[in-house]
């Protein structure tokens, strides 16, 4: 099985696969509001915890390794745009640093020092809650989400068409990929460069035609313009909402509570 | 009478096509017959039976369903699609749904039936294919093979009157292979008409009854294959070859100063028909599978034949030494004077019995005990 559909096997074989697709999608959604709607630093801790411990449960941490790298690339972004913010400082707070080099001016003070912390923060911990949902979700059921908040039939039918073709052209990638192996295309860089744009070539072609037979398998199916669903997931009762509300409630009065608990400048550097 | 006719088709997928895709065809196709298409690569199969289910809108000429012409209005091609089913080649361009059920549940769901029938067709179009297990499972972690049982249940979940298979063994296991054409005799003798498309010969000559075969959108025969494959020209002008059975039967007739016909169409057929005159025959003991059928004694080689017998032995612990393709290894057995137990599906019991008696008209008569 290739690396591009582990992250639908793991869904698939997690433990929160059966919870309500509708009522995970709002508990993330409304833990990633409280997130930002805060500036205690205390609560991207929580929110971090809350992603962790559901990424735990959900899959013991078995994360396929092309998505590590994903969260790794999106941990660097995060850590590059924090670096920024740090040194683009206009406020009149402590200035930590101050400098010119070339053209450019760094301008470090208390307060953009401790903003970057909070987006770095928020960012990490918006991401391994968000990691939680789609490591619980399959794309379908999340569709079946959609559905039930009334969302136009036309574009869940448009997400769950792209999820199953999106797997077959992955697949005939990575055939053209390995027969561009066994022919010496990745020989030097720019043998590589032509193998990479051939086969993209390749695959484009490829989805016109797929897309050509597939309309005619829809029409020999007797396709009515929508699929049928037979089993539907859990829905999202009550029970849901009241943990939602209280989990988004209880959050936000603790962030509104140890807003200025942590200073993350007189933390890491000593300064005021 | 002719489930369907073709008359005058003309077919080009646009307008800057050279030579038409179908050129002038006519022919029919007779119901509960087993007929097949047969044609190289880019012949026309596929176009022809993608205008049986009216896919395809013919530029010249008509198709008949039923002696009346297709109404392509789209209430009239829904209920046409209802009756016609096809499985195409490639299960990768039929199946669009994310797991397994949802698939299989896609054909009756869109007829619009009650829930609890929609699950007992999903349940009993998956036991068909064997792949129960495989239910909830998504349908992106699925071997080719086991996509290609699933196109196949979605279609069978539908239960058509009429069935139309692009290539059905194409990709699979021998084994597999056999397994698709028993489920395909089973659907025949339950009354499903089925129509394959083809280039394999060989499981042409010993499965259809009629055969269609096309040559760059040219029709170049309709009618029985003995009469067909007995003119080798032909066949080469089809970019086809003569099957096995049907060249060495030719061959070794000849060799042995002997009459080509009766044509054998299976290896028994020609065993049979070589063996030395005055061979006895072995007896085979047909076992009815139905609900409460009990293991019977084991009195030679035990075959299971159909997807209940399968599932009935499997259940019974009975030993098998014939899970695929039982039929013919029993009829071999006969042929050698051995005798058989053969667990055959109710509704496969009388093309069993014709078939083991059908030995006799190649020199060899096996005895049926039922």
């Amino acid at each position: 099985m290739s690396e591009q559909t582990q992250m639908d096997t793991l869904a698939y074989s997690s433990r929160m696969l059966g919870w309500a697709p509708l009522g995970k999608l709002l508990f993330v959604i409304a833990i990633l509001i409280v997130n930002i709607a805060t500036a205690s630093v205390l609560v991207t801790f929580v929110t971090l915890g809350i992603g962790l411990t559901l990424m735990a449960y959900s899959t013991n941490f078995k994360i396929p390794f092309i998505i590590f790298l994903a969260i790794l690339e999106a941990f660097a972004i995060l850590i590059f745009g924090a670096g920024v913010i740090s040194v683009n400082g206009t406020d009149t707070s402590t200035v930590i640093w101050d400098t010119d080099f070339l053209w450019m001016h760094f301008h470090m003070t208390v307060d953009s020092f401790n903003k970057a912390w909070l987006i770095l923060l928020r960012g990490t911990s918006g991401i391994a809650v968000m990691l939680s949902f789609a490591t619980s979700t399959p794309i379908p059921h999340m569709s079946l989400a959609m559905k039930q908040v009334h969302m136009p039939t036309e574009l869940i039918e448009i997400v769950v068409l792209i999820y199953r073709y999106a797997f077959l052209l992955l697949e005939r990638m990575e055939a053209m990929w390995n027969a561009a192996h066994s022919r010496m295309g990745f020989n030097g860089a720019r043998t590589s460069i032509n193998t990479v744009a051939a086969i993209a070539v390749g695959i484009f072609i490829q989805s016109t035609s797929l897309s050509d037979k597939s309309q005619i398998a829809l029409d020999c199916r007797n396709y009515r313009g929508y699929f049928p669903v037979f089993s539907e997931p859990a829905k999202t009762g009550v029970k849901w909402l009241i943990v939602i509300v209280v989990a988004a409630v209880a959050i936000y009065m603790f962030g509104e509570y140890t807003a200025d608990w942590i200073n993350m400048a007189h933390l890491i550097l000593g300064v005021e | 009478m002719a489930l369907f006719e073709v008359r005058n088709v003309t077919y080009s997928y646009n307008s800057r096509q050279k030579r038409p895709s179908l050129n002038d065809i006519s022919l029919k196709v007779n119901e509960g017959r087993r007929t097949a298409i047969l044609g190289a690569n880019g012949a026309g199969k596929s176009t022809l039976f993608y205008h049986f289910n009216g896919i395809f809108k013919p530029s010249a000429g008509e198709v008949l369903y039923n002696d009346r012409p297709l109404d392509y209005s789209k209430p009239a091609l829904r209920e046409l699609r209802n009756d016609i089913c096809v499985v195409v080649q490639n299960p990768d361009e039929q199946i669009f749904s994310s797991t397994v059920e949802s698939d299989v549940a896609f054909g009756p769901m869109s007829m619009e039936l009650p829930r609890d029938e929609v699950d007992t067709r999903i349940r009993e179009a998956l036991d068909m294919v064997g792949m129960t297990d495989y239910r909830m499972r998504p349908s992106t972690q699925l071997s080719y093979g086991q996509r290609k049982r699933v196109s196949l249940a979605g279609a069978l979940a539908v239960r058509p009157k009429v069935l139309i298979l692009d290539e059905p063994t194409a990709g699979l296991d021998p084994q597999m292979a056999r397994e698709v054409m028993e489920l395909i005799d089973q659907l025949y003798c339950a009354g499903t008409t089925v129509i394959l498309s083809t280039h394999d010969v060989d499981l042409v000559y010993s499965w259809a009854e009629d055969i269609i075969v096309l040559n760059h959108g040219e029709l170049v025969y309709s009618g029985e294959p003995e009469e067909y494959f007995s003119d080798p020209e032909k066949t080469a002008y089809a970019g086809l070859a003569r099957p096995h059975t049907f060249s060495v039967n030719s061959y070794v007739s000849k060799m042995r100063g002997l009459e080509e016909s009766p044509y054998p169409r299976t290896t028994s057929q020609f065993i049979a028909k070589m063996a030395p005159e005055g061979a006895k025959g072995g007896h085979v003991r047909i076992v009815p599978v139905k609900e409460g059928t009990e293991a019977v004694e084991k009195t030679g080689a035990v075959g299971a034949y159909g997807y209940r017998a399968k599932k009935l032995v499997e259940a019974k612990g009975i030993e098998v030494d014939y899970m695929y393709d039982a039929l013919e290894m029993c009829m071999q057995d006969a042929v050698k004077s051995k005798d058989s137990v053969l667990y055959c599906d109710e509704v496969l019991v009388d093309m069993a019995v014709d078939r083991i008696r059908s030995l006799e008209s190649f020199g060899i008569k096996a005895e049926v005990i039922m």
